[in-house]
């Protein structure tokens, strides 16, 4: 128990503390507490399962904050004359009064903590922690005060808090205030540049996560009234099949966190804060929220749920890979693959079956670690070659190996064997087809997964063969990194690497299939490095006689916008489909 | 044992597949042509020349690439997990792929984006390919797909699709965009010389078995079904290939996705009414 309170509590102390020190102290503490919660997070997996209650005074002060917080929003909302953020504010505290008028002291545990939470802070802390120590160095890059660097890292550590407490969460009330923390949190950070787009990008941020809160508190006014619960647990295993309404609710909400169609917009919109936050952002915590609730709530699930909601990730799994394939913004090609990959997560989620489970629990970790590392080489080329854009990243292996070297291995361990995401893939067409006699529209689910993940693929060696074409006659100069990039890019790495060998552990598939393409991918830099032809003759490359300059480009495949839109639509169809799924 | 000498000798077979489609090509088109050792006899040929290279790394991958394939074809000759087979076989298209992007050259450029795009068309029908026979035997193993009887019967629509991609992935037409000599030159091939062109040169013989490996395993544990299957199913390709015209990468992929696709989709969901 007190390391989950530790867990908790010791990022929102340190943040608070954090805006008053100097540089160096600062650095010292942040990368202390880093180690500190991952070594916490780690020890946590040796102990048994933890739950309990939350001292009745720290309710009532709970309390207060949630009112504090949406009236803050309320404030926001006119500050920045945006309508819609004021009016869902107004409709969240309403709802809050309703939720608080029902509920009267309930005796349950508060704080519940499970193997899915367990996987939750590892994720949270040690991604979450590498992504703050790249910070420390990046926000150094930014022209700003040094004050407000400070604040920018004392955010990041109290995004890290805020998401281990979410975590954690069994009473759905105190998960409400997390999520809304969450939402704040994402509302600052993507505003931090204070320029237009990004005020802009924030209120967009904070009104569509506002419609999750929304959700969240209509699920659990029904949950009092039907169930009289406000317990995650208690909900699950009461909940009755013919009236699911707060379980679908809550699945909207999700839906909101996991940037799925038709909300994906506040997630790309994302990109325009500094990199650590959207590196934060999509790989250790928000939008990792949307696979965990639904892991959490799929014991819940009925046929008819199951099957809309894996039918629905795999076609926002499908329309978000084509999406990516028509963008330039490095960032933004990120953005719309967490997207996918995401409603793929939830896809699996929602079948409930253990195979599929595992899947979608394997792809949640390995998901972030990857993410993680290519958010961060993406911040790298960003700060260090002023690149953003994959039309200027031309022969990045000429001027940047290093950082070279981890996009290739951040992209390959998303597809290919031996990495978990590869293992995952495999494990999730498995357990779908083993749907597939049970219900033929798991075929569809599958074909819609099958067509998405050929679509990553094209798209990730579209990007990294860009990078990587060469010149003849030049030899590459040494990359340097400050230390604060290359160490947290080089444990992502390591994480990775030592996945294979959790995969080899996990024994999901065999240990040679696992083996082979290791020796293959790591046989590749070793014969790049070591094998260097020294004695065969060199040509220019063959250009039928033509004395023009080759400008290497890549292909860009647009979704006209007409088709877009009804992507849109489609999804708010199915998530209306679940709605009335849930009340009948 | 027998196995490990089919995988020895699996890129020779592959090479008289591939001399033997040269001979029929010819007499198709009433020529006498080369005789069926010519794809070897040009091996020995290029052993001699002087090999120029543009840089190592695009040496390496094509050398990665054909072992890649090698390898994916002696798992499939051990019976081993089919779709584990088809996901190591996209690492060896990576290969192939990330070598012709390395190279500042227009053609070779153009042969990996078609390489990439034509991923789109087969890959799909493979991995359904395998789903198929995994939903009709309850297992991935081709060893136990060999050994039962054939699904050809049940899996009727997935073995079009597959035959749909074999003009594909054996750069036959209609379906040769990728490589496409007369237009860019061979594709990903255009800057390998001398004897690192082999390697690529082989990993084509290799394409042969594994195409056609992968075909006999619609005829279950029939040698003799199979030996037909392979025979027909050669000829087929050449004569397509002789009598019909290119198309372009984005009409192949059109054409595949909603035939060869579509029908696999059907053929999986039918499965589930059976």
């Amino acid at each position: 128990m007190s390391s989950i309170v530790f867990l908790i509590f010791a990022p929102f102390i340190l943040s608070i503390f954090i805006p008053l020190m100097s540089l160096k102290i600062r650095n010292f503490v942040v990368i202390t507490s880093v180690i500190s919660l991952a070594t916490v997070a780690v020890n946590t997996t040796f102990s048994s399962a933890v739950s309990f209650n939350i001292p009745h005074y720290i309710h009532e002060v709970l309390v207060a904050l949630d009112i504090f917080l949406l009236l803050y929003f309320l404030h926001r909302g006119r500050v920045q004359n945006s309508t819609l953020v004021s009016i869902l504010a107004i409709v969240q505290l309403v709802l809050y009064a309703i939720v608080l008028n029902l509920s009267s002291a309930q005796d349950g545990l508060d704080i519940v903590v499970d193997g899915l939470s367990i996987m939750m802070y590892l994720i949270i802390n040690i991604v979450g922690g590498l992504i703050i120590i790249y910070a420390l160095e990046y926000i150094e890059h930014e022209d700003i005060s040094a004050k407000k660097k400070n604040i920018f890292i004392a955010m990041l550590l109290f995004f890290i808090g805020v998401m281990n407490a979410l975590v954690s969460a069994n009473s759905i009330e105190l998960f409400f205030l997390l999520f809304e923390l969450t939402t704040l949190c994402s509302y600052i950070l993507i505003g931090f540049r204070a320029d237009e787009v990004a005020t802009q990008n924030s209120i967009k941020a904070l009104w569509m996560n506002q419609i999750g809160g929304v959700a969240i508190l209509l699920a659990l006014i029904f949950s009092i009234t039907s169930y009289e619960t406000i317990y995650f647990s208690e909900l699950i295993s009461k909940v009755d099949n013919t009236f699911l309404i707060p379980i679908t609710l809550l699945i909207v909400a999700a839906l909101v966190k996991g940037a799925s169609l038709p909300f994906q917009s506040w997630l790309l919109g994302a990109m325009v804060a500094p990199t650590p936050v959207s590196a934060i952002l999509h790989s250790a915590t928000m939008v990792k929220i949307a696979p965990f609730l639904i892991l959490k709530l799929s014991p819940a699930f009925t046929p008819f749920v199951s099957i809309t909601l894996s039918l629905f990730g795999a076609f926002v799994f499908l329309v978000a890979s084509v999406m990516a394939l028509n963008k330039d913004f490095f960032k933004e090609v990120l953005g719309l693959s967490t997207i996918a990959l995401l409603a793929l997560m939830i896809s699996l989620a929602a079948y409930g079956t253990p195979e599929a489970t595992t899947a979608a629990m394997i792809l949640l970790c390995f998901h972030a670690v990857s993410k993680a590392l290519l958010f961060l080489q993406a911040g790298i080329l960003e700060k260090n070659y002023h690149l953003k854009y994959i039309s200027d990243i031309d022969s990045l292996i000429n001027i940047a190996p290093k950082t070279l070297f981890f996009i290739m291995v951040g992209f390959a361990s998303l597809t290919l064997p031996p990495f978990g995401a590869f293992v995952a893939k495999f494990l999730a067409i498995t357990a779908i087809s083993d749907q597939i006699l049970n219900n033929p529209l798991n075929a569809i689910v599958l074909a819609l997964l099958v067509l998405g993940s050929v679509v990553l693929a094209i798209l990730y060696f579209k990007v990294t063969s860009k990078l990587f074409t060469k010149e003849v006659f030049q030899n590459f100069s040494k990359e340097k990194l400050a230390w604060k990039y290359f160490i947290p890019s080089f444990a992502l790495f390591l994480l990775l690497v030592a996945g294979v060998l959790f995969m080899i552990d996990l024994k999901t598939i065999k240990v040679y299939e696992l083996v082979v393409p290791t020796l293959l991918l790591v046989a590749t830099p070793l014969l790049f490095k070591y094998a260097t032809f020294k004695n065969t003759p060199r040509s220019k490359e063959y250009n039928c006689g033509e004395k023009d300059e080759f400008i290497v480009s890549t292909h860009y495949y647009e979704i006209a916008p007409k088709y877009l839109k009804l992507f849109s639509y489609i999804a708010i169809a199915f998530i209306v489909v679940l709605q009335v799924g849930g009340l009948f | 044992m027998f196995e490990i000498v089919l995988i020895l000798i699996a890129p020779l077979v592959g090479g008289l597949m591939h001399g033997s489609q040269r001979v029929i090509r010819a007499r198709m088109q009433n020529r006498q042509g080369p005789p069926l050792l010519q794809p070897f006899y040009d091996m020995y040929k290029l052993m001699d020349k002087r090999a120029f290279i543009v840089h190592p790394y695009h040496t390496i991958l094509g050398i990665l690439h054909f072992l890649t394939l090698w390898l994916v074809v002696a798992l499939i000759i051990l019976g081993t997990n089919l779709l584990y087979v088809i996901f190591l076989h996209l690492l060896a298209t990576v290969f192939i792929v990330l070598a012709g992007f390395s190279v500042k050259s227009v053609f070779s450029h153009l042969g990996a984006n078609r390489e990439l795009l034509s991923l789109l068309a087969y890959e799909p029908i493979f991995i359904f390919l395998a789903t198929g026979f995994y939903l009709f035997f309850g297992t991935y193993d081709i060893s136990v797909i060999r050994e039962n009887s054939t699904a050809i019967m049940t899996l009727p629509l997935l073995f079009i699709a597959f035959l749909l991609t074999i003009p594909l992935k054996l750069k036959l037409s209609p379906f040769d965009a990728c490589e496409a000599h007369q237009e860019i030159v061979g594709g990903v091939e255009v800057e390998y010389s001398g004897v690192y062109f082999e390697f690529l040169y082989m990993a084509k013989w290799l394409e042969y078995i594994f195409v056609f490996s992968l075909l006999t395993l619609f005829a279950g544990d029939s040698i003799l079904f199979a030996i037909a299957l392979v025979a027909v199913v050669f000829l087929v390709a050449n004569i397509v290939d002789n009598s019909t015209a290119r198309v372009n990468i984005q009409e192949t992929v059109k054409f595949l996705l909603i035939w060869g696709f579509g029908l696999s989709i059907l053929n999986i969901i039918g499965l589930s009414f059976v």
